[in-house]
């Protein structure tokens, strides 16, 4: 499976800049950075879209003209939250005028599957169109589709990708649990030493496409994901790098899923001074914040390093790239790519 | 409140509702239609401006063919809103 291009909206303009100097986040959350939506989206249809459907829409309108594909023969979507702020206000209105006058324009975009529907209504594209809404796994759902697609000969090209935002009432909702630090600083994430992790958000598409070909990027040599395993991550990164014949030797760079919490950090430490010591190990957190999609902005910036080294052609450059993320300690998820 | 404040009220409300953005009530005209050229609004346009009506005015419509005939333009919208008003009276 190889990744002929990607696009993201992330709390990051964009990768370049983020090299040069990314952006610093203060207190609980990383916000996205929003591009000129007119850019990429019909304006008809701007007017009724609320923010995630708008960040979904410029991720994937970007990474087809990157790719130069118009139509794929599949778009898959993970998200975990949906389309919190329309839910929120269709909700509200139900609750405000006693279940009666309700905005059908909030209610139908507030659907899980409204990003990927809006994606195919401006392309035009009547085929396979899914979303898979899986937690901490939607995105690996959605790719894992994808595979499929592509493995039974359903699908030549598949745009895939996630899609999670934040909104006040979900974080205050999220805060209460105590999941994030009062006062963050994403300079300083992953040595906080305190409780807690700062909030995230994010678009992030890829094509995929069954055939290499001049514009291919990478390859997507193996992804894999778990629910609830006990398993030590150094066991469960093992086994995957011994199903796809890799040693972790061969690796050039590892992106790490610690968030700096440090009641969940040590489950990333423990791979870190084992089997991974003297490693290039890199973390994607302090520049995305935490979210249940946050692999999808992972497997972007590894994409992005591999086209990034293809330009420069020096022998630092990584070729070959592994991510470990595990959402709350609860889905574990690997990939593995290796430059075209 | 004559026939030219409310559609003024109108034309605001619909621009509210709709999220008609950098669109201004001077945009609207009186008699300009609505659905498809004009401002070029769509079914669930429609949808919007009937619960603009039962939540601004109190008004509900009975059926859908009388729809076609009060959103045709912002006058066809305050006239049938007066006319209900006036019965109400």
């Amino acid at each position: 499976m190889y990744i002929l291009s990607t696009s993201a909206v992330s709390p990051q303009a964009s990768f370049e800049q983020m090299l040069k100097q990314p952006a610093i986040y203060e207190g609980e959350m990383l916000k996205c950075i929003e591009p000129d939506y007119t850019e990429y989206i019909d304006p008809k249809l701007i007017r009724r879209m609320s923010r995630i459907i708008k960040m979904g829409m410029a991720a994937a309108v970007e990474t087809l003209q990157q790719s130069g594909i118009e139509q794929p023969d599949a778009i898959i979507t993970g998200t975990a939250y949906g389309c919190l702020a329309d839910t929120d206000a269709f909700l509200t209105r139900l609750v405000e005028f006693n279940e009666e006058l309700l905005s059908p324009t909030a209610f139908i975009q507030s659907t899980h599957n409204t990003v990927g529907a809006q994606i195919a209504l401006q392309l035009g594209c009547h085929k396979y169109n899914n979303t898979y809404v899986h937690r901490g796994s939607s995105f690996e759902a959605a790719l894992l589709d994808a595979a499929s697609l592509m493995q039974e000969g359903e699908a030549n090209t598949v745009l895939v990708g996630a899609v999670d935002e934040i909104i006040e009432k979900s974080h205050a909702i999220i805060r209460r649990f105590g999941q994030y630090k009062e006062n963050g600083n994403s300079s300083n994430l992953f040595n906080s030493g305190t409780p807690g992790t700062m909030a995230g958000e994010g678009a992030a598409f890829f094509l995929l496409s069954n055939q290499k070909n001049e514009n291919a990027i990478a390859e997507l040599i193996g992804a894999q994901t778990y629910y609830k395993t006990d398993r030590p991550a150094s066991d469960i990164i093992n086994h995957f790098l011994l199903e796809n014949n890799v040693l972790v030797d061969e690796l050039d760079l590892i992106i790490m899923g610690n968030n700096g919490d440090v009641k969940t950090d040590a489950h990333y430490n423990e791979p870190a001074q084992t089997m991974f010591k003297g490693a290039r190990l890199a973390g994607y957190k302090n520049y995305c914040g935490e979210y249940p999609t946050s692999s999808a902005f992972a497997l972007w910036m590894a994409v992005k390093m591999v086209e990034h080294g293809k330009r420069l052609n020096t022998e630092t450059s990584p070729k070959k790239i592994l991510i470990y993320n595990n959402y709350k300690l609860q889905y574990p998820s690997l990939y593995l790519l290796s430059a075209c | 409140m004559n026939k030219d404040e409310l559609m003024l009220q109108l034309k605001e409300q619909i621009i509210k509702q709709l999220k008609l953005e950098g669109k201004t009530p001077a945009d609207i005209g009186d008699h300009d239609p609505l659905f498809v050229e004009g401002l070029g609004l769509d079914s669930i346009d429609a949808l919007e401006l009937i619960v603009l009506l039962q939540q601004e005015y109190n008004i509900k419509l009975n059926n859908a063919e009388q729809g076609q005939e009060v959103f045709r333009s912002v006058s066809t919208m305050a006239e049938f809103i007066l006319e209900k008003q006036t019965q109400y009276v």
